[in-house]
């Protein structure tokens, strides 16, 4: 069985970001660019299922600049077997990133579809759902833990109302929580092996994807500031503050 | 003019507080009618309580022995059969919406908008980025908006409303790749919800065990507070992570948050920006949870609680 | 304590934009020292270091070492993480491919090392050390040594210690008393008493390879009867396995004022047994293969621990609110006074980082380019900045880390704020591998009978002459001129001083070699200036412009009260009477 895994080069987590002065973005000018932390989580599952004898080939897949290539061989370092770069210089939103990755699904037909939950710039923690409804296949989103067995996996979920296990059949798309585990340190010798792995390119349109329509950002703004209150110096203080406001 | 179908989340019994938060964003939307969809095996209690909530214009209540545990997969194609009729679906932005409205924007080609925190025009929404640390106005292209709410963003709507609740049947072929195995909860039932809760009590790193929980969990009894947590205290299994507030978490807006043993490193803040009154209790007075509290204070949290505990009585 | 993050912007801008990394692959054997993979392998190392190793060293700190009958035990973690980092493979990543290393240039050795020790001094030694017994094994022990030790040394699956210094014989080697006979079945027996063994013992790893400076019973008296030994603590069997415990024992470990989780041992050697390295009575040529590299690591000591001190003393800086600034802002970084503070310790810390890596860059240049005029003019730069990047780079650590403490005022003073532990942990890299004066007495001795320093001094020249016409480099170009000539005059008037009276170079030594090393600086700030100049929207980059100005009007002048004082003669040093003083 092959897993596909979706890997984004994002700004590094660590990286406190600053929004341009004129609302047109935010700077990333020389900022250190990472693998976004979820993916890094499924890469890291997809590799223990094979490790575990239930997988046979680990597939890394990026959608992005020729940088991105950066994060694939991160990916293969870690001990993904080959990779696919889908290069483009545009700004590709879930939608169109769902499209692709079915494209090249169909292609590969692997039983899952690995994916972060969401990306830490935009947020928008789509993607791997809209993989799964393109394709007709069970999601289990918000993966803590994953158990394959044959055709299908019992995933448990981390929901608001606590831990969701739900049953599906493969194939499926699985996206990851932070819990699901740690990603292990790459090895010295690894990043070197990484060099020598594979890396197929495609441009979007030669998969013939055709790019859905876009939101459109108007604007970037820093977020309005929360102001620091007052210290108090005493339990009395406080509960007298908090009653005047009425809040107890 | 602007037809909106919010769907409801509930557990079978009660709706989630998250939907009437829908609601009050859905108002900005200057619709000509508000729609609320209660997908259920049995739903006739949930779709009175959302009946009542001020601007409902109908209550669409879906029946469904499948809808019994309702997963994305069994949600989305009969939401799908609905769609055509409406300029807007939305759903709250809680695990339940996140997982269930992409799947649905996938399937009618259209992208959506996440998080909805500010709605400017039927189109044109704020959004948080980069962990909140931006904000994009975005504006959605032609067709049906599909949208997550940012519940933090906006209050509860009133509940005086008593709009109609009409019965759907929606004749779909549902799959049967996925199915529900169980559900762990971890709260006790008269606790208040984490999201929902006017007040909520949150202990980090600082509380040490789950043992010591227990001082954050009877604080919160007495106050009728839900129970909150850092990350930190999470990963160390101090508490379940359903009761994580943070980033990768719960994003709430109590009218009071009081943390105790909680550092306020930037994932956790972003979870409680939005809450009404911040108190902050820590023994590191350069905490940077202090830096956006109302109400700081400096100290043990272990004396502090039996102080406040008394000073309550 | 503050979280260390690696500066990996820095590291960048200086592997990329000042030293030129990349040409590096275009050197035989580095081939794979591609600009991927140079990024990955910071990249990855970082992330090692800032998650396992940085957050034992105040832990480590306060545990220490524990001693208990002949054991060494490590503080809590320090196994693991150690095991972790051997596992990972990056002790052996500039080491030859042929015994299991990754063959990648030294240049990337000394970035990571930089983080290395940045995120954990005490730690640092441990692969450190055993850096140095590897290379005098490459260099000068036989096939079959070679075979036995190197593929475990490399791979970090043994350490290795350099055991020289004995009661009496601490600086001035000649004194060593330690013992070897010659068993006549190629093998020796050795007998003595080494101190201040960094690694001698500790619980990593199950076997430690001593490199052991001792006398054969015939040798010459003084340094020219020096050889060097290879004793294991456990001997080795025929088919590789562990065999008896050779008698080389911990008798104790030191109480020292830092770098409490590095084990530091007196060993004693009970008729030990040994294998000689190379020939008789070369030991000393020997040791110092090993003592050159061990002296640039030292300076990276230096660097690293000054890069955590200011990470440390910014974020603080940044936070902290005492007294509304001058300039309206609440927090301290807006007062002048910390400004400046803050300014000196990131001018000084990015210059030592700088000055490191290109002197890394030669030492690869001297071993793999292939034109023999290129590796000598690379290794004479080498040689001519070794003393530079150990005595310059460890007395920065010590004066960052104690504008660390200061920038922080009362907390600084405080072991919680672990600002306290870098100035501890600092001094000793000022001593050890060569005191900061022995490295400025061989600048003014064995350096200046070379002309090394007179030779940079012509290259510096010529740098800034063919910069002249670049009007926004003048802030820099213009003061270091002035330095240069005033450095010029200075180098001459020691040559001749030394003839009058050898003791004027050995007073002033120490302040040539600081006078030196601004210079060297200055010159590696006209290239980040230069770098910088080109993308100047960018933040890190105007940061950068705005250091390298710092560096001109405020620290660079410090040549002209140093001069002066060089120029003053050994005369004025020496006046007082013993017994008056």
């Amino acid at each position: 069985m092959k897993i596909l895994v979706g890997v984004k080069r994002v700004v590094d987590f660590n990286v406190r970001i600053q929004v341009k002065a004129d609302g047109s973005g935010v700077a990333t000018e020389g900022v250190k660019m990472s693998m976004n932390p979820f993916d890094e989580i499924a890469v890291e599952e997809a590799l223990r299922l094979k490790e575990a004898g239930k997988a046979e080939e680990v597939i890394a897949i990026t959608i992005g600049p020729k940088a991105s290539q950066e994060q694939l061989r991160t990916a293969l370092a870690m001990g993904a077997d080959r990779a696919i770069h889908v290069e483009t210089d545009e700004d590709v939103q879930p939608l169109t990133a769902a499209r692709i990755l079915k494209a090249i699904t169909d292609k590969e037909e692997p039983k899952i579809v690995m994916l972060g939950k969401q990306a830490i710039d935009d947020d928008n923690n789509q993607t791997a759902q809209m993989l799964a409804a393109l394709a007709n296949w069970p999601q289990a989103t918000f993966a803590s833990k994953i158990d394959v067995d044959g055709d299908s996996a019992n995933v448990t979920r981390e929901i608001d109302a606590g831990l969701e296990t739900l049953s599906i059949d493969l194939p499926a798309v699985i996206s990851t929580d932070l819990r699901l585990n740690e990603p292990r340190y790459v090895k010295l010798p690894d990043i070197m092996k990484a060099k020598r792995k594979p890396i197929e390119t495609f441009t979007i349109a030669e998969l013939g994807i055709e790019p859905a329509a876009a939101v459109k950002v108007l604007k970037t703004s820093a977020p309005a500031a929360r102001q620091a209150g007052i210290k108090v110096a005493s339990v009395d203080e406080l509960v007298a503050a908090l009653k005047e406001k009425g809040l107890i | 003019m602007a037809k909106v179908l919010i769907i409801a989340e509930h557990d079978g019994k009660k709706l989630n507080g998250s939907t009437a938060r829908v609601m009050t964003c859905a108002q900005g939307l200057s619709a000509e009618s508000v729609e609320i969809a209660v997908f259920a095996a049995e739903g006739a209690a949930v779709a009175e309580q959302a009946a009542a909530i001020s601007g409902v214009t109908k209550v669409l209540l879906i029946e469904n022995p499948a809808n019994e545990h309702a997963t994305a997969a069994i949600l989305a194609p009969q939401i799908e059969a609905l769609a055509s009729e409406y300029s807007h679906v939305l759903a709250p932005s809680t695990t339940f919406g996140k997982d269930l409205t992409p799947r649905i924007a996938a399937h009618l080609a259209v992208p959506q908008i996440s998080d909805i925190m500010r709605v400017e025009s039927p189109r044109i929404f704020d959004r948080p980025i980069y962990a909140g640390n931006a904000v994009i106005t975005v504006e959605a292209p032609e067709g049906i908006v599909v949208g997550t709410v940012r519940t933090a963003s906006f209050s509860e709507a009133e509940k005086t409303g008593s709009a109609t609740i009409e019965k759907r049947e929606i004749n779909v072929e549902l799959p049967s790749h996925t199915r529900f195995v169980k559900l762990e909860t971890s709260g006790s039932a008269d606790r208040p919800d984490l999201q929902a809760a006017a007040k909520v009590v949150s202990g980090g790193r600082g509380v040490g065990s789950t043992e010591n929980f227990k001082v954050i969990y009877d604080l919160a009894d007495k106050l009728g507070a839900a129970v909150g947590a850092s990350r930190a205290a999470v990963d160390a299994g101090f508490i379940p992570n359903d009761h994580q507030v943070g980033q990768t978490g719960k994003i709430i807006a109590p009218e009071l948050y009081m943390s105790f043993g909680i550092s306020g490193a930037i994932q956790h803040l972003a979870g409680i920006k939005d809450a009404g009154t911040i108190v902050a209790i820590n023994k590191d007075p350069d905490a940077p949870i202090f830096e956006i509290a109302d109400f700081g204070l400096v100290g043990d949290l272990f004396e502090i609680i039996p102080e406040l505990e008394k000073a309550l009585a | 304590m503050p979280e260390y993050k690696a500066p990996q912007r820095d590291m960048m801008f200086v592997l990329n934009d000042v030293i030129n990394v990349s040409e590096l692959a275009e050197l035989p054997g580095f081939e794979d020292a591609t600009p991927d993979i140079v990024q990955g392998v910071i990249d990855e190392a970082a992330k090692i270091i800032e998650n396992t190793i940085a957050p034992l060293n105040e832990t480590g700190d306060r545990e220490g070492c524990r001693f208990d009958n002949g054991t060494v035990t490590a503080p809590a973690g320090f196994k693991e993480a150690y095991q972790l980092y051997a596992e990972s493979g990056w002790t052996g990543l500039d080491k030859s491919i042929d015994f299991g290393g990754q063959g990648l240039p030294y240049t990337l050795a000394t970035a990571v090392t930089d983080m290395l020790s940045a995120g954990n001094d005490a730690f640092s030694l441990y692969p450190g050390l055993t850096n140095g017994a590897c290379e005098a094994l490459v260099e000068h022990g036989s096939q079959e040594l070679q075979d036995i030790y190197l593929e475990k040394l490399t791979t970090g699956e043994w350490t290795g210690t350099m055991c020289l210094t004995e009661p009496q014989a601490g600086s001035d080697l000649s004194q060593v008393r330690t013992k070897a006979i010659d068993q006549n079945d190629g093998t020796y027996l050795v007998e003595g008493t080494k101190v201040f063994i960094t690694g001698g013992e500790h619980d990593f790893v199950e076997n430690i390879i001593h490199l052991v400076l001792a006398r054969l019973p015939d040798a010459p008296a003084g340094v020219k009867g020096i050889s060097m030994f290879l004793i294991p603590k456990f001997m080795i069997n025929s088919d590789a396995s562990l065999g008896e415990r050779n008698p080389v024992v911990c008798a104790s470990i030191e109480e020292k004022m830092g770098i409490h989780g590095s084990s530091t041992c007196v060993m004693n050697f009970e008729n030990a047994v040994g294998y000689m390295i190379g020939n008789p009575n070369e030991g000393l040529r020997y040791m110092f293969t090993m003592m050159n590299l061990a002296r640039l690591m030292v300076g990276l000591q230096g660097l690293g621990v000054a890069e955590r001190a200011t990470q440390g003393a910014i974020e603080y800086a940044k936070e902290r609110k005492q007294a509304t600034a001058i300039n309206g802002g609440a927090t301290i970084i807006h007062h002048p006074d910390v400004r400046r503070m803050l300014m000196t310790m990131k001018a000084l810390t990015e210059g030592c980082r700088m000055v490191a890596y290109d002197t890394a860059k030669q030492y690869d240049i001297s071993k793999a380019h292939p034109d023999a005029s290129v590796r000598k003019t690379a290794n004479d730069r080498v040689e001519l900045m070794t003393p530079i990047c150990k005595a310059f780079a460890t007395d920065t650590g010590c004066e960052v880390a104690s504008l660390g403490v200061q920038v922080l005022g009362g907390a600084g003073y405080i072991r919680e704020s672990g600002m306290e532990q870098h100035m501890r942990d600092a001094k000793i890299f000022c001593i050890y591998e060569g005191t900061n004066a022995i490295q400025a007495l061989d600048l003014v001795g064995r350096k200046m009978k070379l002309n090394l320093p007179q030779n940079f001094i012509t290259e510096m020249a010529a740098k800034l002459e063919a910069e002249s016409s670049n009007s926004e480099l003048a802030f820099i170009l213009e003061p270091m001129k002035i330095a240069l000539e005033l450095l010029d005059e200075t180098t001459q008037w020691l040559i001749k001083a030394a003839q009058e009276d050898p003791q004027n170079p050995a007073a002033a030594a120490v302040e040539y070699l600081t006078l030196y090393s601004l210079l060297t600086h200055g010159y590696f700030w006209v290239i980040a200036a230069k770098a910088a100049l080109i993308k100047q929207d960018d933040s890190f980059c105007q940061a950068k412009l705005a250091t390298a100005q710092f560096f001109a009007a405020k620290i660079l002048p410090r040549v002209h009260s140093l001069a002066p004082a060089i120029m003053s003669g050994a005369a004025v040093v020496m006046a007082a009477e013993e017994d008056g003083i």
